[in-house]
């Protein structure tokens, strides 16, 4: 009998623990590194929000049962804490999952790590075209490229502007592949060269020198591609030298973050640019999300990069859901590639980007750069409470630009 | 066509412009070098809370740029006092130059520049904030467009260095300061205060500083930032005018200006940090007391 109590105490327990086992494989955590710009108010705000939307993905069961554990990490912008934050987030926290950066000149070397080790990344806010044109299987776009911003950009102006434009492009690498995109295209489409173009430092303060040769050119546009508060700078110095409104300023793609339109003031209105989203969108989604980004972050008229940073997290949800996944401590190389698959598999996302969000296995920019559609936006008011118009939304050919 | 000769004068006017606020940077640098006989390595985020000071009594107080810009000094003035008397005293009591402590001191300054700009991150954050101050329409000299704020900063530097010269020159204090930065054992002698002359010339090239700040605000915006630039370019006009030369530090800010005003204008617009910097090389090369003639020399 007390045999058969203790053989009954055993199972009990082995059933105990099986159990307890079994829960915790169930409950496995899917691990997501993220490194990001967060130097500026706004930087801090969309990576609070990939880690909100997280948050909320946990509170509603995880997915398929399992929870997201995000670590958030900081790089200021700078190639060398973005790498030192990938490595240790692939090779210490051995993330299943890589998000970064905001920079393009971040993420580019943030490609090779993650290239090496085999780790799928998503981009959420860069735009420099070689960050597709690397060749890597493991990353996906999913904000717009440069090459079709660009496109947008060229076409509109010339059709609506003039083909005389001066062109300021700060050092970063994403303003670097701006400015050269555009006159690349300017020149593809219209036959035209920059009437004036200089390089200026990514943090320039003093503008004027330019702003008085560009003045005497008599040019029809002025292009600034470079870091928010660099171009509300220059911005506000072009009309310091006299340089008229008429004289259109067209931006880069960084002209979409608030602190352009809140720094530069009066000097923004006109200022137009290729984006991601326009807050000005009447959809359903956008109303609901500018009112989401609005109680939880203070912010009016969300730019692209919070609507960039809201779709990425929906794309790896879906894709997660998707990815048939086993979390354990031998299957972390196959659950990243079934990540990876499984991004590849996300077709005609339909979120805040104004077009749908396509990605596919093949690894080039027709695959990886998975949104082509541009909305073209102006500001029709600059300083706190800017407000934006949208003057074009258009969606480029999948080759375009390559 | 013609030389430009209204570019030409534009450009030269945007250089005096900023060439001015490197000099009273630089004026700040060498007042202290003259009195303490060391690099102070921190100036550039005085002139960055100098800026941010401004900026707070300006645009969220209220005040008249003016007034904001005295405030502006006098808080800089108090903090640079307060930095001088807990942190560097003890340090600068060992001597600088070329001794120990004043090696300590350029490692010291260094730290300072760092846990400053933390601070200022903490209270402001790292963004970059407009400095608003209208001013109305700018002048209009022939085709050249010239805002208010340059003009005035113009105005309020040459009112500075004149206030400065006379603050120096016609007083007592202004002679006790000259003592200390001749020969501090012979001051002590002759029963001047060397501690307070000390607390005094930190204060009075901190204020300075911040005037700086406050006049390049609503030019450029107030950024956490902003001091490393301003520093270097300080740093150059200060070696150019001659090290430890008051009036030198205000030439050399000048030419520093124009100079890299000049190059960008006419050599090539896409790397204008360096023109101050050959400059500074060059001077380095045939003068190297600075255009002013300081002879370098170390005290004891």
């Amino acid at each position: 009998m007390s045999k058969l109590n203790k053989t009954g105490t055993v199972l009990g327990l082995a059933a105990v623990m099986g159990v307890t086992l079994s829960t915790f494989a169930l409950a496995a955590d899917i691990r997501i590194g993220i490194t990001m710009r967060m130097i500026s108010e706004n930087g801090q705000k969309y990576g609070q929000m990939v880690m909100d939307e997280f948050d909320m993905i946990n509170k509603a069961g995880g997915i398929n049962g399992n929870m997201i554990k995000a670590t958030l990490m900081n790089d200021e912008c700078k190639s060398d804490k973005g790498v030192a934050n990938a490595v240790k987030l692939v090779a210490q926290e051995k993330v299943h999952l890589l998000i970064g950066s905001s920079c393009s000149s971040v993420t580019l070397p943030i490609v090779d790590v993650t290239s090496k080790a085999g780790v799928p990344q998503l981009v959420p806010h860069s735009t420099n075209d070689k960050i597709t044109k690397k060749g890597s299987a493991w990353v996906f776009r999913v904000p717009v490229s440069g090459r079709y911003y660009a496109g947008v950009n060229a076409k509109y102006v010339g059709e609506n502007i003039g083909k005389k434009i001066a062109y300021l492009c700060a050092a970063d690498a994403a303003s670097q592949n701006d400015c050269e995109a555009m006159q690349a295209q300017m020149k593809a489409q219209h036959g035209v060269e920059p009437a004036y173009t200089a390089q200026v430092q990514e943090k320039e303060v003093d503008f004027r020198t330019h702003m008085q040769k560009i003045k005497n050119a008599n040019v029809d546009g002025i292009m600034i591609a470079a870091l928010a508060e660099t171009m509300a700078r220059a911005l506000i110095q072009s009309y310091e030298a006299g340089i008229p409104a008429s004289v259109r300023r067209i931006g880069s793609s960084s002209a979409s973050n608030s602190p352009v339109p809140k720094i530069a003031g009066d000097a923004a209105k006109g200022v137009f640019f290729a984006a991601a989203y326009a807050a000005a969108d009447t959809r359903p989604i956008a109303r609901m999300f500018n009112e989401i980004v609005k109680s939880r972050y203070g912010i009016n008229s969300p730019d692209h990069d919070f609507s960039q940073a809201y779709d990425l997290v929906r794309i790896a949800e879906i894709a997660l859901g998707n990815a048939d996944l086993k979390l354990d401590s031998a299957s972390l190389a196959a659950d990243r590639t079934a990540i990876r698959d499984a991004i590849a598999g996300v077709k005609g996302y339909q979120g805040l980007a104004s077009g749908p969000i396509s990605f596919c296995a093949e690894a080039t920019p027709q695959c990886r750069d998975g949104n082509r559609t541009a909305v073209l936006i102006a500001y029709s008011k600059g300083g706190e409470n800017y407000k934006t118009e949208v003057l074009a939304r258009v969606t480029m050919p999948i080759d375009f630009g390559l | 066509m013609g030389f430009d000769y209204s570019s030409l004068f534009a450009f030269i006017l945007f250089g005096l412009t900023i060439g001015v606020v490197y000099g009273i940077v630089a004026l700040g640098i060498s007042l202290i070098y003259s009195g303490l006989d060391i690099v102070h390595f921190a100036h550039g985020e005085i002139y960055m809370f100098g800026a941010f000071f401004g900026l707070v009594f300006s645009n969220q107080w209220g005040l008249p740029y003016p007034v904001a810009f005295v405030l502006a000094m006098l808080c800089a003035a108090v903090l640079g006092m307060i930095i001088e008397r807990v942190f560097y005293r003890r340090l600068t009591k060992g001597g600088g130059g070329y001794t120990v402590a004043g090696m300590g001191m350029i490692i010291c300054g260094f730290g300072m520049s760092i846990v400053l700009m933390n601070i200022a991150f903490l209270i402001w954050g790292a963004g970059a904030e407009p400095f608003h101050v209208d001013l109305g329409m700018p002048f209009q000299i022939g085709d050249i467009t010239l805002p208010k704020s340059y003009a005035l900063t113009a105005v309020f530097a040459v009112t500075l260095m004149t206030v400065l010269h006379y603050f120096l020159k016609r007083t007592k204090i202004g002679l006790a300061i000259r003592a200390v930065a001749a020969n501090k054992d012979i001051a002590y002698l002759m029963g001047i205060n060397v501690p307070l002359m000390i607390s005094l010339i930190f204060g009075l090239a901190c204020g300075l500083a911040a005037g700086a700040g406050v006049l390049i605000g609503p030019m450029q915006s107030v950024q956490v930032e902003m001091g490393y630039l301003m520093l270097m370019k300080a740093f150059a006009a200060a070696v150019v005018g001659g090290f430890g030369s008051l009036p030198g530090a205000i030439a050399g800010g000048i030419l520093v200006g124009i100079t890299e005003n000049l190059g960008a204008a006419y050599i090539s617009p896409n790397h204008k940090d360096i023109y101050a910097f050959l400059l500074l090389i060059l001077v380095l090369m045939f003068k190297p007391s600075g255009l002013f003639g300081v002879v370098a020399r170390v005290k004891a």
